[in-house]
């Protein structure tokens, strides 16, 4: 049929033709699209791994990073027109992909899209190294003589989840550590990276050769194996039993980094539901609920709020449901699977048959569907929620004592959403720093890390490079050999 | 029992008999069906406290509801949280329990006042579905019995299905120290030699072992014509996972027994009836249909996850179940498995599993598992 609008849902050098490919129908806005994902044996992403790395070799090994941050930031100001033919592709595909609402899509992409702007690259590069030129050229040290960063030549990247554009963080670390790039997809979500480097490759094409994204089926071990044989690095996001998986396949002497599963929580303070406060302050934490419909590790699942404000954490809860639908209003959430529909009615059950016989119990929740649920908990615990919107509200006598129920999480621990007075600020963050969360944020902002932030409380470019020392004795001893010094 | 309760329990007896050959007219069965069901629903809302409450926090009443699919069904859950009885709980015949596999210290509780029902419930369609050809049938019973377990529905079940419908050659073989593989080879070799049909029955994981247990030994029976093989419950972590398909190759392998005679009894400790493979009973009429059905005090409805409304036939959602016989707890529960509608009743597709999260963020279950040992969970 030729109405059909061909899409390619991965990304390969000039070199390498494919053959075989699936194809899947999406049908959006009056226009017929085929999502094409390519069918690959061992044998060809052998090949796909030898053209990157060669095509590696001969350019972007030889770029100095300042060059390559204005090549990516040139790319991010084609994407940050409006009119832009790859970003309005993305608009209209992402959300038919993934499900997600299509305004929340647009404007989350058009937030984030800005991280990878020039300045915020060159902030992230600086956070790590105190001279970022030291990926291009021995430089001196403070302590004598010179040190010179090597980046990984080759890097395996394993993407997982729906999360629309996570990968493009990986993607873009590699290149500024000069690095060839595999990275495979998830179907549910394998559109993003392949956009960013088509515009990449409008902007110089032998930078966007040393990069390929493919999506194949989680799990392929023949693949997977040979991709890991290939990278230098291997940085995997997933599930524990992902991340596991590849990691026992991955030689103890090669990098790896991995993100797994995380949780993340907000802590309102009494001070955050005065009158004037908590109006603001329910409509921040509704949107830190309901961006990507909570499936991002930055999503809060549970929320302490302190008691003896003039909101008290019941009101609170019903305040939030009230948020929460108003929301979904405005931008409903994906469909969901049978599975998932089921277990937040497992959830939503589970909790009010105890509130049946307790009042400390409540269940606040969408009428006809789904689409949020606020579980809310006179005594304080902590737990997980399926997602999707769904949440616990935990009423709590002082936010300090969350600590002492995080504690048994630590490895689960990421980001807090925090609305408390400045002096407790300190006292807070350190104590639940203590116990294992890692990124501290204000309400509202919570979906949003910003660039240079500690991913999972690591380092990003450090944990990659190798550093190449010259000692300081070096320099003066090599003068002997020249003649021309007395 | 109290007056009241045995009227119930009269009403529901008189539609048992009525209606245990299934029905003629359609539309009187419909209204049958529908008064004894309102009717029932009434007096569990006045006797069944925490069911009333929950009923009241769905806004449904016997006020509202005048149709049997309006009736809310409790959610499975509630037997483990809550005393669902409208009989005083400790004044009852039996208390069934379930095996409370995800946690022990919690166990669902089905409390009867009397059985009468449950084992009326458990005759009729036992017959039809299991032995529509024969009166008697020897059976070789793999699970444990009433005696050995008194507060297990599966126990009573077995235990009422050699009283009602075994011949004297019928045999316990689950022991107190588990089940008796020599016995169960001897008696199998007598049926064999005798040539004399024989029904296996037991749990689903029961099998697994036999058959590790028989190719191991490469034992083979050719059991007699008319013999039949009876499973329920699934593997429950009991045994390793098989798929269905493959031990109904094994039983035609090791029993000579063919997939039309082999029948899985779909039951649940907070029913107080059972639904049944059409297998056997669409054999002996040529045919063969492998859908399930139940009597017809028993409705299988598809909800939509999403919403917890009927779904058109044909399309997968949640199970819930409306059974008369449930007179003491409630009348209408929703299960947490799948199936779908069919023309010739549902297929059951397993047990909703909570989903893995599609993104990085940790669900529930993985935090569970995470906290084992750790701190309490609410």
């Amino acid at each position: 049929m030729s109405n059909h609008v061909i899409v390619d849902a991965f990304y390969l050098p000039n070199s390498i033709k494919l053959k075989n490919f699936q194809e899947k129908p999406i049908f959006v806005n009056g226009v017929n699209y085929l999502l094409r994902y390519p069918v690959i044996q061992k044998q060809e992403l052998q090949e796909i791994a030898a053209a990157v790395k060669e095509n590696r070799r001969t350019y972007l090994a030889t770029l100095p990073t300042s060059e390559i941050v204005v090549k990516i930031d040139k790319a991010i100001q084609l994407w940050l027109n409006p009119d832009y033919p790859l970003r309005q592709l993305a608009e209209s595909l992402v959300p038919a992909i993934t499900g997600y609402d299509s305004d929340m899509v647009r404007l989350e992409l058009k937030k984030y899209m800005r991280t990878f702007r020039k300045r915020e690259l060159l902030r992230f590069l600086d956070e790590e190294f105190d001279q970022p030129a030291i990926l291009d050229e021995f430089r001196p040290r403070k302590s004598g003589g010179m040190s010179r960063a090597f980046g990984p030549s080759t890097i395996f990247h394993i993407f997982s989840g729906n999360v629309p554009g996570v990968q493009l963080w990986s993607l873009v670390m590699g290149l500024l550590l000069k690095s060839a790039a595999i990275g495979k997809t998830s179907l549910s979500e394998p559109l993003l990276p392949v956009l960013f480097l088509q515009a990449l490759k409008e902007v110089d094409e032998a930078l966007a050769e040393s990069m390929a994204v493919i999506p194949w089926k989680g799990g392929t071990v023949e693949l997977e194996q040979a991709a890991v044989d290939w990278g230098e690095a291997v940085i995997v996001y997933g599930s524990n039993q992902t991340v596991e998986a590849i990691k026992k396949r991955t030689p103890v002497h090669k990098k790896l980094l991995s993100y797994g599963h995380k949780i993340s929580m907000a802590l309102i303070g009494k001070e955050a539901l005065t009158a004037d406060h908590f109006a603001k302050t329910l409509h921040k934490v509704a949107e830190d609920v309901s961006i990507y419909d909570q499936q991002s590790c930055l999503s809060p699942q549970v929320i302490y709020v302190e008691k003896d404000g003039a909101l008290s954490p019941k009101q609170f809860a019903q305040g939030l449901a009230g948020e929460l639908e108003r929301y979904h209003l405005k931008r409903p959430r994906a469909r969901l699977t049978g599975e998932e529909a089921m277990a937040i009615q497992n959830i939503r059950n589970q909790y009010h048959l105890k509130s049946l016989s307790s009042d400390k119990v409540a269940v606040y929740s969408s009428k006809e569907d789904t689409a949020w649920t606020v579980i809310y908990q006179e005594e304080p615990a902590f737990s997980g929620t399926p997602l999707n919107r769904t949440v616990h509200v935990y009423a709590i006598d002082k936010l300090e004592a969350a600590a002492d129920l995080l504690k048994s999480y630590e490895t689960y621990l990421q980001s807090c959403g925090l609305a408390v007075e400045p002096a407790r600020l300190f006292s807070i963050t350190s104590l639940l720093g203590a116990v294992g969360v890692n990124r501290f944020c204000p309400i509202g902002e919570m979906n949003s890390a910003k660039p240079g932030w500690h991913h999972d409380g690591g380092f990003n470019l450090i944990e990659l490079v190798r550093m190449v020392d010259m000692e300081r004795n070096l320099e003066y001893e090599m003068e002997k050999y020249d003649e021309d010094v007395e | 029992m109290k007056e009241r309760a045995m009227a119930i329990t009269n009403d529901i007896l008189l539609f048992i008999d009525k209606y245990k050959e299934g029905f003629q007219e359609l539309e009187e069965y419909e209204q049958d069906f529908n008064t004894l069901s309102l009717q029932l629903f009434n007096y569990q809302f006045q006797h069944n406290l925490p069911y009333k409450k929950y009923c009241q926090t769905k806004k449904r009443t016997p006020l509202t509801v005048k149709h049997w699919l309006h009736i809310p069904p409790m959610p499975i859950q509630g037997y483990k949280e809550l005393t669902l009885s409208c009989e005083p709980a400790d004044e009852t015949e039996a208390v069934f329990m379930t095996s409370g596999t995800t946690n022990p210290e919690q166990k669902g509780r089905n409390y009867h006042p009397t059985l009468r029902v449950w084992d009326a419930s458990m005759k009729y369609p036992f017959k039809q579905f299991v032995m529509p050809d024969k009166e008697k049938l020897t059976m070789l019973v793999l699970s444990p019995a009433e005696d050995l377990n008194k507060n297990s529905s599966l126990s009573r079940y077995l235990s009422n299905a050699v009283a009602n419908f075994g011949t004297e050659d019928s045999k316990l073989l689950f022991k107190e120290n588990g089940l008796d593989m020599e016995e169960l080879i001897k008696e199998l070799q007598k049926c064999e030699q005798k040539q004399e049909p024989v029904l296996l029955i037991g749990a689903t994981f029961a099998y697994v072992h036999i058959l590790d247990y028989l190719q191991e030994e490469n034992l083979h029976f050719q059991l007699a014509e008319g013999s039949r093989i009876f499973d329920t419950g699934g593997f429950k972590g009991q045994s390793r996972e098989v798929e269905m398909e493959e031990l109904y190759q094994h039983f035609q392998a090791f029993f000579h027994v063919s997939r039309s005679k082999c029948i899985n009894m779909y039951g649940m400790t907070e029913l107080s009836s059972q639904l049944y493979d059409k297998t056997i009973l669409s054999s002996c009429n040529g045919e063969v249909i492998h859908d399930k059905a139940g009597p017809a005090w028993v409705r299988t409805v598809i909800l939509d996850p999403e919403t917890l409304k009927p779904v058109e036939k044909g399309t997968k959602g949640v199970i819930a179940h409306v059974d008369l016989a449930n007179w003491n707890s409630c009348i209408a529960i929703l299960t947490q498995d799948e199936g779908v509608q069919t023309d010739e009743g549902f297929q059951l597709l397993g047990r909703i599993k909570g989903s893995e999260a599609r993104g990085c963020s940790i669900a529930v279950d993985q935090l569970m598992q995470a906290a084992e040992g750790g701190a309490s969970f609410s």
